[in-house]
């Protein structure tokens, strides 16, 4: 593995993104869109029933959701990186390919992590969460291995599509389904037993889990906690990135990535 | 016994039921200037990145600048330069920040990297230019920099595959003009793709392809001479049986 490049390719990642400011603004301001308009609605229609503001409640699934834009759509410029044919000058560099899926995760990763943080320091002190030491450790935690899964399996989509087109397409259906069934708008374990099953296999799921631990300790008891072991999320979310690494790694090198759409664009 | 840069044996490569190569024997000397001449989809392409190890064979052996193409392939990409038909440039990044990352990406140290990108960038008269990012240049400083990029971590052979591909007269003259000081100044062996004949001319010797086949080789005056013609547009045609122009795209 070879450090350098890897290094070159997580600091491209940086380097675009903080130059994309339509980007950079979305990713801080996303989460605060859904504060007001879904965190206000539902905190009216629950108002009374429970003993949690639903901002409150909302919180860590915000944080979540941070972390999977920006996590999965770095992904998405490995798909502009092929289009573009940057992607070929990363694939003839003396590399293997299980380095550049790992270059690239990492730096979706520490993106993901990096705009998490950023929300963090606005966003918990709105809804008034004060998380403790230990509690914002672990929530560093569950950012970063969320990130790591959702960058892994960012970039198998990214493999495995062609076209941006496409792209944007298959995002769809899974950036919302995933969202809504990671807990972060409402608990997993209200959920019948088949979207249930459903949610225990996305990644975000516990990731959202995580950062339910981390943040809502105090809340614990009222059952708007964490719902799952910790050491059941992190082992997820550690199988979900490598899993992902390794299909990425084999997928980038699957052949035909370079040349088959040079033939196909000539008939 | 010296290595030949490039030797192929009964080198091939189908997709699914195409042939783009048929049965490539060819020998690529240390230090030569080589041409693949032939239309589009005569196999050009194919056989560069079967040499660079993008493809995998479907049959035959390759060994580029020494190394087996299927068994060893990092050692083969770490010893060849490739400037791809189409820009592989970041057009958002700068013309710094490109070199930059191809470094790295060779695991270029940063005090061997730096100052070779300030030699290579006043060679390639892209000094005052370095800040801008490549979407603002023209095509042919584009193309200056992408072989600026495949040179950066001075390998001992560079494909340069259609590398004059959309380029204007004047572009297309200064690259050639790149091309030869480059050679000049060291013992560089240049495989180059063309569609174009008057771009293998200058050629040490070139091989003619057609439809996934080797037709001809040798020095442009060999060919012409065996096939009694003046120019290397009638050997294609009497190799092939139709002329260079007409197969174009097909």
């Amino acid at each position: 593995m070879s450090a350098r490049a890897v290094y070159g390719i997580v600091a491209r990642e940086f380097v675009r993104f903080l130059r994309q400011r339509g980007r950079v603004l979305a990713s801080i301001g996303r989460p605060f869109v859904w504060l007001v308009f879904a965190g206000a609605g539902f905190a009216a229609v629950f108002a009374g029933r429970n003993q949690i503001d639903y901002r409150v409640y909302m919180a860590p699934g915000l944080l979540g959701m941070v972390v999977m834009f920006g996590s999965l759509l770095a992904a998405l410029s490995t798909v502009t990186d092929r289009e573009a044919g940057v992607l070929r000058m990363v694939l003839v560099a003396p590399i293997r390919r299980s380095t550049i899926a790992f270059g690239k995760t990492l730096g979706a990763t520490l993106l993901g992590t990096a705009q998490a943080l950023v929300v963090a320091g606005l966003l918990l002190p709105v809804v008034h969460l004060r998380p403790t030491l230990a509690g914002a450790l672990l929530g560093l935690v569950a950012v970063v291995l969320s990130g790591l899964a959702m960058g892994a399996l960012g970039l198998v989509l990214a493999a495995s599509i062609r076209s941006i087109e496409n792209f944007a397409g298959v995002m769809n259906f899974v950036i919302f389904p995933m969202l809504f069934l990671s807990g972060a708008l409402y608990p997993v374990r209200h959920l019948g037993l088949v979207l249930r099953a459903v949610a225990y296999a996305n990644p975000l799921a516990y990731g959202v889990d995580l950062l339910k631990h981390a943040l809502l300790g105090a809340w614990a008891e009222a059952g708007y906690g964490g719902e799952l072991p910790v050491p059941l999320d992190c082992g997820a979310l550690v199988l979900f990135a490598i899993v992902g690494l390794a299909l990425a790694a084999s997928l980038l090198g699957r052949e035909g990535g370079v040349t088959r759409t040079a033939l196909r664009g000539r008939s | 016994m010296t290595a030949a840069a490039i030797d192929a044996r009964g080198l091939g490569k189908d997709f699914g039921a195409i042939r783009a190569l048929d049965q490539l024997d060819l020998e690529v000397r240390e230090g030569e200037f080589f041409g693949l001449l032939g239309p589009n989809g005569a196999g050009k392409t194919t056989t560069v990145h079967l040499f660079a190890t993008l493809l995998a064979p479907s049959r035959g052996t390759a060994r580029v600048a020494g190394y087996d193409v299927v068994r060893e392939g990092l050692s083969v990409r770490r010893s060849i330069g490739l400037v791809f038909q189409d820009t592989t440039l970041d057009r958002d990044l700068t013309i710094t920040e490109n070199l930059r990352f191809a470094a790295r990406l060779w695991s270029l140290p940063e005090r061997v990297a730096r100052p070779r990108i300030d030699v290579l960038l006043r060679q390639f008269e892209l000094l005052e230019r370095r800040d801008d990012p490549v979407r603002t240049l023209s095509g042919g400083m584009r193309r200056a920099v992408d072989i600026a990029r495949g040179i950066l971590h001075q390998p001992r052979i560079l494909f340069l595959d259609e590398p004059t591909a959309g380029l204007d007269p004047r572009a297309r003259r200064s690259l050639w003009e790149r091309i030869r000081a480059l050679r000049a100044g060291s013992g560089l062996t240049v495989l180059l793709t063309t569609h174009y004949v008057e771009e293998a001319e200058p050629c040490d010797r070139v091989a003619v392809l057609d439809r996934g086949r080797l037709a001809a080789l040798g020095t442009p005056a060999e060919l012409k001479q065996a096939a009694g013609v003046r120019s290397l547009e009638e050997v294609f045609l009497a190799h092939t049986g139709h002329p260079l122009a007409e197969t174009d795209g097909g």
